[in-house]
């Protein structure tokens, strides 16, 4: 029990009493008039820096502390500082995701009477990775301790690692072949995993036996604990400085000043309306080993978007209309969906600092019940959940910059992030040790391009703002596999005026080990999981993966004969073809097969971004510099951008100006020429829409929207003019 | 309060304002009076005298048009009531052979065109690509935005249309 509440109130009615008074003024706890700030708005603004600088300090100091490439190389990490009722005040860099799924675990903590049992005491440890309780998937373990001063309960501290092996099914942290809760690991439940600031034994050990790699879970556990200590004792020594009563009053003023400012921002920089967007992802798993036969194995998701941005600011984002929730371990929470929504908008809009759950109390998330966003059944797996967010989350990214463009701020205008295809490992390691491991240099795809310039290449993901593809010698440190090549990807940016952010491939020998399970997720098939805007393509993201077993790799380099580094630019025979000889095997969807040995070889692409604006416009001199530095090639310049290249004195490609004008010129009548009316394309679709006439999963896809979503029933009947349900046999 | 010169949102629009004054526009807090500079240029650049009420794409303006208030492309080409999609009133190609993907994607992993297609929104009348679509066929084509225009100058712009 708690030895005295920051109020008369108990902690679990003074956060019932927060929400009331929320509700009833439209203020962060009834806070109407930001009395600190005005009195003192210098101290104000200092005080939020020092805590923001506590936060990065602390995860920082972590980091160290990590024995994980995920959080040493690629910074899988982020710390925040909460209310005694968990809202988030302030935040570290990193993984901003998390500060709301943290601010949803301490709240179901108190709401769940943790004060009469298991207490809620100075020096308490609790941890959770439980998406239903607060978290997005089971590899994010997050720790949060009290914050105590005077006997009172005054805060939070918190902090998320990504860990690398969670030890489900298959090896890693995203398990891919999770198709329920029981089969995704490791789960910890909102426990108290230490106390007096030390982790207990008995939960080091639970974890010590049902991890594939135990030390990168619980050296991170120790490095999270360290930053909450760390940041307690800096908000306990701050709180001896301003004086308890200014603690709790100007907490509250942050997250009050966080939500004013957000709705201030929407406002600043975006045009009241409904903008609607969509995506897709297609799933294919049919005859792949492993899979209980649950369910369909192959799915179409539709992911269809209504952001309306009301008068006063608000941001409301609707999902109706989507699929639902499924025997895969796609699904996510609605605090996945939060994690979802507020680190994109700690990306787009809340660039100056001041960032806290006051912003994310400034949107509205709209989940339909049922649906892989808010699933009615909590023994769903979300482990890959990023798989649906990532492209949910693109397509909110563009319908903001929709409103950016219409503003005239076009510098933030931003085609958006793309899916993560991830690789995870286990099996016997380089040192013949047991082992399991994520790789994250994920952590670096192509970006959407901007409104007024490319996307960036192979440097940016869109749940990490500080992405990194970590170095090739620390992962070649922590798996029994060499790179051979890591390689950008020509062409593998959406096309458009300005293109999306190139992706790279890697190439990998398996090395020193006879037992090597590879398993990918999180990687669309058969259809684009991503868009461009105002005229831009989507990158082409639906990616198979290729590998070679019992390869003649050894004897080639004996010979000094030259090897396969990537897969090439010829998409009917790849590199790896023609250099390699063995067992070729190309595989579509997730990569799940028997174990590879010494002398396999195995290829991984990541995602470039999505394009913005006509390809015809695309600035010559630029293109050239990108077939030079093998982002685009000479044929994409000229098939494509219609841009014409010649070479110079030394072979380098520049640019013909008036052969590309020529060559622009037809090009545009060739378009006007092969284009019809859309009115005319409409009537000859229906015919075919009228009979279903569509692949047995787009059908399974219409059908399934069709029973969760009036709206999405309405709208497609009144599109085409026929009876949605009637059309795809629902009752 | 922050305030850029006409010529410098024209070459931040144009996209060839340099690199670190762009950058120094993208870190500082955001100038207020950006929204008509920005019409101000737009308006220069088109070649037509019908007042842009609202951009909603790289060439395609909300225009007062008469008593009207229509869609319209930078060349001149009019879609219509700006409330109804213009997607509607466009031209379109439609890529769903592997063969057709082909031109847009010479070396990638292709989307089975079963399951997605690429459609591409073009202006009748000069060619220019406005909008594409990656959607599984029988997807209603999707109406990307519906402005509160009104509002939009009523409450936050505070001039009347």
């Amino acid at each position: 029990m708690l030895d005295k509440p920051a109020s008369a109130l108990r902690i679990r009615e003074r956060l019932i009493e927060s929400e009331r008074l929320m509700e009833e003024t439209g203020c962060y706890d009834g806070i109407t008039e930001l009395e600190l700030r005005n009195q003192d708005p210098l101290k104000f603004e200092t005080l939020h820096t020092k805590l923001r600088a506590y936060c990065v300090s602390a995860r920082e100091m972590a980091r160290r502390i990590s024995a994980s490439p995920g959080v040493r190389e690629v910074g899988e990490m982020v710390v925040a500082i909460y209310t005694p009722e968990g809202d988030a005040i302030a935040l570290s860099n990193g993984i901003m995701v998390h500060v709301h799924t943290m601010s949803r675990f301490i709240k179901w903590m108190i709401r769940n009477g943790y004060e009469e049992n298991p207490q809620i005491r100075d020096g308490d440890i609790f941890a959770n990775n439980d998406a239903f309780i607060g978290t997005v998937q089971v590899p994010d373990v997050m720790d949060v301790v009290p914050i105590f001063h005077s006997g009172r309960l005054v805060g939070w501290a918190g902090a998320v690692c990504h860990e690398l092996e969670a030890g489900g099914i298959t090896p890693g942290g995203d398990v891919a072949l999770a198709q329920e809760r029981f089969t995704e690991g490791l789960f910890v439940c909102a426990e108290k995993v230490g106390e007096n600031d030390e982790i207990r034994r008995d939960y080091v050990i639970r974890c010590e036996r049902n991890l594939r790699m135990p030390i990168y879970w619980v050296l991170d556990e120790k490095a999270k604990v360290a930053s909450c200590i760390d940041m307690r004792e800096s908000v306990k020594a701050l709180i001896d400085e301003i004086g308890l009563d200014y603690w709790m009053q100007v907490s509250k003023e942050f997250i009050e000043e966080g939500r004013r400012a957000q709705l201030a921002r929407t406002r600043q920089l975006t045009v009241p309306g409904i903008y609607r967007g969509h995506t897709f992802y297609g799933h294919v798993t049919a005859g792949k080993p492993g899979y209980q036969p649950l369910g369909d194995p192959d799915w179409l998701y539709n992911m269809p978007i209504e952001m309306e941005i009301t008068s006063d600011g608000k941001i409301i984002m609707d999902f109706e209309g989507t699929q639902p929730w499924g025997y895969h371990s796609m699904n996510c929470t609605p605090a996945g969906m939060d994690g979802g929504m507020f680190v994109t908008l700690t990306q787009h809009m809340n660039f100056e600092g001041l960032v806290n759950d006051g912003a994310w109390m400034a949107t509205e998330l709209k989940l339909p019940h049922g649906t892989w966003t808010n699933p009615d059944n909590e023994m769903v797996a979300t482990a890959t959940s990023w798989a649906l967010l990532l492209p949910a989350y693109g397509v909110f990214q563009r319908l903001l910059s929709r409103s950016f463009i219409a503003r005239g701020f076009v510098e933030e205008a931003f085609v958006g992030q793309v899916n993560s295809p991830m690789i995870e490992m286990g099996g016997t390691s380089q040192y013949g040790t047991l082992f399991g491991m994520a790789h994250f240099e994920c952590a670096a795809a192509g970006s959407g391009a901007l409104a007024i310039k490319d996307g960036l290449d192979t440097a940016y993901v869109g749940w990490n703002p500080e992405s990194d593809m970590g170095n090739i010698e620390i992962w070649e440190q922590n798996m029994p596999m060499l790179y051979i090549g890591r390689s950008i990807v020509p062409n593998s940016g959406g096309a458009g005026k300005y293109r999306g952010g190139c992706s790279f491939l890697s190439t990998w020998l398996v090395s020193k080990t006879d037992h090597l399970r590879l398993v990918t997720s999180e990687h669309s098939s058969r259809v684009f999981d991503n868009g461009g805007l105002c005229g831009g393509y989507p990158a082409p993201t639906c990616q198979k993966h290729r590998a070679v077993r019992d390869t003649n790799i050894f004897e080639l380099a004996k010979k000094g004969a030259p090897l396969a580094h990537h897969t090439g630019t010829n998409p009917y025979r790849s590199e790896l073809e023609v250099r390699l000889e063995g067992r070729h095997v190309t595989m579509e969807g997730p990569y799940i097969t028997a174990p590879h040995k010494t002398g396999d070889v195995f290829t991984h692409s990541y995602n470039g971004g999505g394009g913005y604006g006509d390809v015809l416009e695309r600035d010559p001199v630029k293109t050239a510099w990108d077939v030079e530095n093998g982002f685009l090639t000479k044929e994409a310049a000229e098939g494509i951008f219609g841009i014409m290249l010649d070479e110079d004195a030394e072979g380098f490609p520049v640019a013909n100006l008036e052969a590309t004008k020529r060559h622009r010129a037809d090009m545009r009548a060739q378009r006007l020429a092969r284009a019809r009316p859309v009115s005319e394309w409409v009537a000859k679709e229906r015919e075919r829409v009228k009979v279903a006439d569509f692949a047995p999963e787009v059908k399974k896809m219409y059908a399934s929207a069709i029973k969760l979503s009036a709206r999405f029933t309405r709208d497609f009947s009144i599109f085409w003019d026929v009876d949605a349900k009637s059309t795809f046999g629902v009752e | 309060m922050t305030s850029y010169s006409k010529e410098v949102i024209a070459d931040l629009v144009g996209g060839t304002l340099p690199w670190p004054q762009t950058r120094r526009i993208m870190s500082a807090y955001k100038d207020d009076d950006r929204f008509f500079k920005y019409v101000a240029v737009l308006q220069d650049r088109v070649g037509w005298k019908d007042p842009i009420l609202l951009p909603v794409g790289d060439h395609l303006f909300i225009c007062q048009s008469g008593e009207e208030r229509v869609t319209k492309c930078e060349c001149g080409h009019c879609f219509g009531d700006y409330r109804k999609n213009w997607k509607l009133k466009a031209a379109i190609i439609v890529r769903d052979t592997e063969e057709s993907l082909r031109e847009i994607y010479p070396n990638s992993d292709l989307p089975d065109p079963e399951w997605m297609e690429i459609r591409e929104f073009i202006c009748p009348q000069c060619g220019t690509l406005h909008e594409v679509e990656a959607a599984a066929p029988g997807y209603p084509i999707v109406h990307d935005f519906e402005p509160d225009l009104e509002g939009f100058y009523r409450d936050w712009l505070g001039k009347p249309l």
